[in-house]
């Protein structure tokens, strides 16, 4: 008995030992990342003043000079301040409202260094600096607390999740809402993008769900016998559309298809693949045929790449009255390797259809616009983004640079403005 | 001028019958071209370096690297310059070169960084990942996940993203249907398009709250083949989530927030919102 006594307070005194080591660890690995995050808002608190000064700043001047080198700092600086809030614990909602008004007041900086349109600037910034004293003066005051946890994590997290509607980051929230919208409104190329990606320019007459599983058995002959579910998808969807989910022996799958005209969004089944029985020659082959069933007839190779089950090939449309590929416009096709079976089919970009504004092709000398050693391969003419929401005619280069290592690159300009649009390292 | 043209017409009949067969059987009977990967590739890549004409990794994909290696060996071997390794191509690059596949493979297998050069000893073209030894130590800290043999992305991703993304995928979905796995990779890439996102692959996977399997530590399993095949389709277009910027779990959600996000579809246990 005595023995067993001994025992039970040795095991006692160990696990109480154990327990405070554990918690003390625990608590010391708490501080270090509680540490870390008030590290990351002290950055994101001083660098927001940095910018709201650096914003000031450049409202001094009429030196395009002086000027560039504020947009710089203000282009920097933005991404740095979305770099830190990025990394710190304040929820989602927050987050993406600060990463979003800090991102486009960085691009217009961008911009406005590119174009040097430093009037429009000049006209919209004075009301820009006041507003971001104000979100960093908020902000100061939303934070303050975060000084006073002691180190504790849980305090921090306790924090972030209050459920009580009048906490200050309730009204940065706010406040980064009402500021982001009347700061920075939306473009018209913007606009005009929203619209796209939302289908807004689908005028078709609105399907029902019996012609949506006809039209599904029709574009894919393989899954009509196929077990059925059509759901449609949510009110607040920003276009309608029908999900088909089906089920056919071996093969798992979904097609989705809008409910205005029955279009395909995409479709992809699931299914084993046995070993590679196609060339490449043969698979590209199969694609064109599946276009051809699936009504896709203006649209041209761009390129495949194999993969483990299935090759993955790219189709993009032919402008019809020069004939450049308009990438914007691309279908993607997933072929089985086995039997070249259809396994997707991707038409979300296809169905989109950019409306392309006329444009100038002012010829290029390569030999001046590129290096002595580089080697123009390949030149294409092709439709793009110049990340500004627009499609532009462009030239695609191939161009290799260096006899000896031969590195590849691809290489999109502006076709009107040579403006260099995008450069990709190939390998 | 004829008689030149028949001239070269003889050499070129000549170099071509008198290809050394070194190797009678090599290759698969499919044409390789830009885009393959596999192991025609890897031997392609191989036996392109044997001769001197590819200088980069052995990685069994067919980019622009090994396109200018084979033109480069058509171009010298007076072969018809393509860029494509058909029959004849095949048949002289066989004869010309030698193919170890056995040793080539498991330098891949074990993720060592090596070259494949005709004439310099094999154990002298081994340089173990880990650093420092042999290429049999059966080191395999490079798995056949690292050499990136078994993929192709498009080039605006890196191997890295795929490798992180389809951690988050299997973390987050792994249970749910292939679609739902896409969806969820979709997701990561659609935010990566957003200007309310960090904007790298990795920033948006770790940004804090953002992922439950971040949170749980789930992330760190090791992904399976479903999972990164959901991955590369997201890459390569595929958005079943119809342009979703959020997803939750409503039986698990504990946001507020997150249901007044306007919701797309619900795809197994998931609802997709913008």
């Amino acid at each position: 008995m005595r023995t067993m006594l001994v025992i039970l307070t040795i095991a006692v005194i160990g696990l109480g030992a154990y327990s405070i080591d554990l918690h003390g660890d625990k608590e010391s690995l708490q501080r270090t990342v509680h540490a870390q995050y008030t590290e990351k808002l002290t950055d994101a608190s001083e660098k927001l003043s940095y910018l709201q000064r650096a914003v000031s700043q450049s409202l001094l001047f009429k030196d395009e000079k002086a000027i560039d080198s504020e947009l710089d700092s203000i282009w920097r600086l933005s991404s740095e301040v979305r770099s830190s809030i990025a990394n710190i614990p304040i929820g989602q909602e927050l987050s993406n409202q600060w990463l979003g008004y800090l991102g486009k007041l960085g691009d217009e900086a961008k911009k406005t260094a590119k174009s040097g349109d430093y009037e429009a600037w000049r006209e919209k910034m004075p009301q820009i600096s006041t507003n971001l004293q104000a979100l960093s003066d908020e902000w100061t005051t939303a934070t303050v607390d975060y000084y006073k946890q002691d180190g504790k994590m849980d305090v921090w997290m306790r924090q972030v999740d209050n459920k009580n509607p009048n906490t200050s980051f309730d009204n940065i929230q706010k406040t980064l809402k009402d500021y982001g919208e009347s700061d920075f409104p939306l473009t018209l190329s913007e606009a005009d993008w929203q619209k796209k990606i939302e289908l807004k320019a689908l005028q078709d007459s609105v399907i029902t769900e019996k012609e949506a599983l006809e039209k599904v058995k029709y574009l894919f002959p393989l899954i009509k016998d196929a077990t059925f579910t059509v759901t449609k998808s949510s009110d607040t969807a920003p276009y309608p559309f029908y999900h088909i989910q089906f089920h056919q022996g071996i093969r798992l799958g979904y097609v989705d298809l809008t409910e205005k005209g029955g279009h395909l969004l995409s479709y992809l089944v699931e299914r084993p693949v046995d070993e590679a029985k196609l060339s490449q020659d043969e698979i590209i082959k199969k694609a064109e045929e599946h276009l051809k069933r699936l009504e896709m007839k203006d649209v041209a190779y761009v390129e495949a790449r194999e993969n483990h089950l299935a090759w993955h090939v790219t189709f993009a449309r032919v402008h019809p009255g020069d004939n450049a590929l308009i990438y914007a416009d691309g279908v993607q096709l997933k072929i089985a390797k086995d039997t070249g079976e259809l396994l997707g089919a991707n038409a979300m970009e296809y169905i989109q259809e950019e409306s392309i504004k006329p444009q100038k092709a002012n010829p290029i000398d390569w030999k001046s616009f590129f290096d002595n050693n580089v080697r123009v391969e390949e030149v294409k003419n092709i439709y793009t983004d110049n990340g500004q929401f627009e499609q532009r005619l462009c030239y695609e280069v191939i161009a290799v640079r260096d006899e000896q290592t031969q590195e590849t690159f691809r290489i999109v300009i502006d076709a009107e403005n040579h403006n260099v649009l995008k450069v990709e390292y190939l390998t | 001028m004829r008689l030149l043209s028949i001239l070269f017409a003889f050499l070129f009949a000549i170099s071509i019958v008198s290809i050394p067969q070194n190797d009678a059987i090599a290759f698969s009977d499919q044409q390789i071209a830009r885009g393959a990967y596999g192991d025609d590739v890897i031997e392609l890549q191989a036996r392109l370096q044997y001769l001197g004409f590819y200088k980069s990794k052995i990685d069994g994909k067919f980019g622009y690297n090994t396109y200018w290696a084979l033109r480069n060996f058509q171009e010298k071997y007076g072969l018809p310059i393509d860029g494509i390794a058909g029959a004849k191509t095949k048949k002289a690059l066989a004869g010309y070169s030698d193919y170890d596949e056995n040793w080539v493979k498991a330098q891949l297998k074990a993720g060592n960084q090596f070259t494949y050069y005709g004439g310099v000893p094999l154990d002298q073209q081994v340089k173990n990942s880990g650093g420092g030894s042999t290429a049999n130590s059966g080191d395999s800290s490079g798995s056949s996940n690292s050499n990136g043999t078994d993929t192709q992305i498009p080039p605006k991703y890196t191997e890295r993203d795929l490798q992180l993304i389809a951690n988050a995928v299997y973390g987050e979905a792994r249970g749910e249907p292939y679609e739902g796995q896409v969806a969820v990779a979709a997701v990561i890439l659609n935010r990566l398009e957003s200007p309310d996102f960090p904007n790298t692959i990795s920033g948006i996977i770790f940004q804090p709250l953002a992922f439950t399997a971040v949170a749980d530590g789930q992330i760190w399993l090791e992904p399976n083949q479903r999972a990164k095949e959901a991955v590369i389709d997201a890459m390569n277009g595929w958005d079943p989530s119809e342009n979703a910027l959020y997803y939750f779990n409503p039986k698990t959600a504990t946001s507020k927030w997150i249901w007044t996000r306007p919701q797309i579809k619900q795809i197994g246990e998931h609802i997709f919102c913008s």
